[in-house]
């Protein structure tokens, strides 16, 4: 069985809480694994305990127990940030340097250099959809482009983790749609991606898994289907249906001892509307 | 086309490099020279302000604004620029993309701090050349009017009574102290960085201990005196004296003004000192730091 990408065991962090006794317990005895080349979802509430945990993989914050390892590596050690490519929530980079200025600057501090390192800076501009701004100050950006330049400053070294926090806070649906497919386009490359988000519904366009914190303790983990597969209900979508047809369906259904739960027409989610329709008046 | 993988390296002087030049960067952007035009507007002005004195006075007058205003600069603009620089980052994240990248922390505050010097090299070295420009200006009026009025045979002392009396390479020396005090305290205000919650926090403290600094000698002397203090002040005597810079030893800047030869020794003694202090602030600042949770 080869190395998890990411490995927890028995993780616990606490804080102390100025000028008391008690101290606050931000993660609590917490194990999990990510095998490389799976997206992996970290949800919960605020104050879960989501990105504490994130911090420690990334070696910001030293746990009060336990171990977290990125490839086998303690992430304690600086070694395992060579593999990591890190996005934070609504990132703030240096507004003084443009987006090219950055990605050099991200690659520097990788050890990366040379004309190599500006051609790949230039390809991950293009990748991220920023080519025409790799001159622009960061201090003129929107949030859409910042989240677009942090996504590419991840990936300035050629990661094999991602560990994205929020990548879609504060974009438009278009933006966001394109972030996700940015996910997508990495777990085809095999890259291992450790997601915390709000928007369920992205999550559970583009995880293989997925892992529920509350209060500090993981309280769900499983792949996404099932999870939330209800094993005793049965979705039969039809397409011109008759009004006819359709009492015959419910009758035969009572008859076979099964309910008629609820019946309706299926919508589109407004995320496909809003994009239809955008798209359309473009 | 994708860079090599890099070999992860313990310590990079390339990363250390990388993170000085982004600090530079940084504060030139945001245009912290223009407190160089304030410099020169000050210099030139005491220079119009003394065209009635003698040439002697008017030089002293002019070596002893531009040196005090280049020391009292150089500190200021260390201490505001490197009291900014951890908490804006830790305040604006970006302290977490930098060292979530294979970046340790000591490699973090040492290029932050390396670019500091630098602003502070710059801005010490543009001020030396604003300060001997304005002197070498009034020297050759002074040559000049000095030649029309002197009678020939007198000419030549006078002349020379003159360039003696203006910009001399012996200055350099004082410079070069004025920057090591202005590196010396930008060093401890980022120890101070290191645990403090706030810039304003900082500043006050850094400010305190320049001031402190500038009396540490009068403790340090009662302390080797063995007064008849009781045990209790003489140990916290001891510790004021040892924790803080005895900054007073860069007031020699002020003999060197007034044309006093420093001898080397004393210049190299004063250097190690100032130095050593950096180098311990630094390290104390990297163990803080290293155990801070971000």
């Amino acid at each position: 069985m080869s190395t998890p990408a990411i490995s927890i065991r028995n993780l616990t962090k606490e804080f102390a809480i100025p000028f008391k006794k008690e101290r606050l317990v931000a993660v609590r005895n917490l194990s999990l694994e990510v095998p490389e080349g799976e997206v992996y979802g970290l949800l919960g509430p605020n104050g879960s305990g989501k990105s504490t945990a994130m911090k420690i993989v990334l070696g910001l914050v030293t746990p009060t127990e336990g171990t977290t390892a990125i490839f086998g590596c303690d992430s304690r050690r600086v070694e395992s940030r060579e593999q990591v490519g890190f996005l934070p929530e609504n990132p703030y980079f240096y507004k003084f340097l443009t987006a090219l200025e950055t990605l050099l600057f991200f690659g520097k501090l990788c050890d990366l250099r040379g004309s190599a390192l500006k051609d790949h800076a230039y390809s991950l501009l293009k990748t991220v959809g920023l080519e025409n701004a790799a001159d622009r100050r960061l201090g003129g950006f929107s949030k859409g482009m910042l989240q677009r330049i942090g996504m590419a400053q991840a990936l300035i070294q050629n990661p094999r983790l991602l560990v994205l926090d929020e990548p879609t806070a504060g974009v438009d649906p278009a933006g966001s749609r394109e972030i996700r497919d940015l996910i997508l386009q990495f777990k085809s490359q095999g890259i291992t991606v450790l997601l915390c988000s709000h928007l369920l519904g992205q999550v559970q366009e583009v995880c293989d898994r997925i892992g529920i914190l509350h209060h500090g303790s993981l309280i769900k983990e499983g792949r996404i289907e099932d999870l939330i597969t209800l094993e005793n209900q049965t979705q039969l979508v039809l397409e011109n249906a008759s009004p006819a047809l359709l009492a015959e369906l419910e009758k035969r259904a009572r008859e076979g001892g099964a309910t008629v739960i609820g019946e309706g027409r299926p919508k589109a989610d407004l995320e496909q509307f809003f994009l239809r329709v955008t798209q359309f008046n473009s | 086309m994708n860079p090599s993988s890099p070999v992860h390296s313990l310590f990079s002087t390339r990363r250390i490099a990388a993170l000085a030049h982004n600090t530079l960067l940084e504060l030139v952007r945001m245009r912290v020279f223009y407190f160089i035009l304030l410099f020169a507007l000050m210099v030139i002005g005491s220079s119009l302000f003394t065209v009635n004195f003698s040439f002697q006075e008017q030089f002293q007058v002019l070596k002893d604004v531009g040196l005090g205003a280049i020391s009292i600069f150089s500190w200021l603009l260390g201490l505001l620029c490197t009291a900014l620089l951890l908490p804006k980052d830790l305040e604006d994240r970006t302290l977490y993309t930098i060292l979530a990248k294979p970046v340790p922390r000591f490699e973090y505050l040492l290029g932050k701090l390396l670019g500091v010097f630098l602003l502070i090299g710059i801005a010490v070295a543009l001020m030396s050349l604003v300060f001997a420009g304005v002197l070498g200006l009034r020297e050759q009026q002074v040559l000049a009017e000095t030649a029309r009025s002197t009678p020939p045979a007198d000419l030549a002392q006078a002349l020379a009574s003159i360039r003696a009396s203006a910009f001399q390479w012996n200055l350099l020396p004082g410079i070069a102290l004025i920057y090591l005090k202005a590196v010396l305290c930008a060093t401890f205000t980022l120890l101070i960085s290191t645990f403090a919650s706030s810039s304003v926090f900082t500043v006050l403290v850094s400010v305190v201990v320049y001031l402190v600094g500038h009396v540490q000698g009068i403790a340090r002397e009662y302390w080797l005196g063995g007064g008849d203090a009781s045990p209790l002040i003489k140990v916290l005597v001891a510790l004021v004296a040892l924790i803080f810079p005895d900054l007073q030893l860069f007031n020699i800047v002020d003999e060197i003004a007034v044309g006093t030869v420093v001898p080397m020794l004393l210049f190299w003694k004063i250097t190690g000192f100032g130095v050593l202090y950096t180098l311990v602030y630094m390290l104390v600042a990297q163990v803080v730091f290293s155990t801070r949770e971000l």
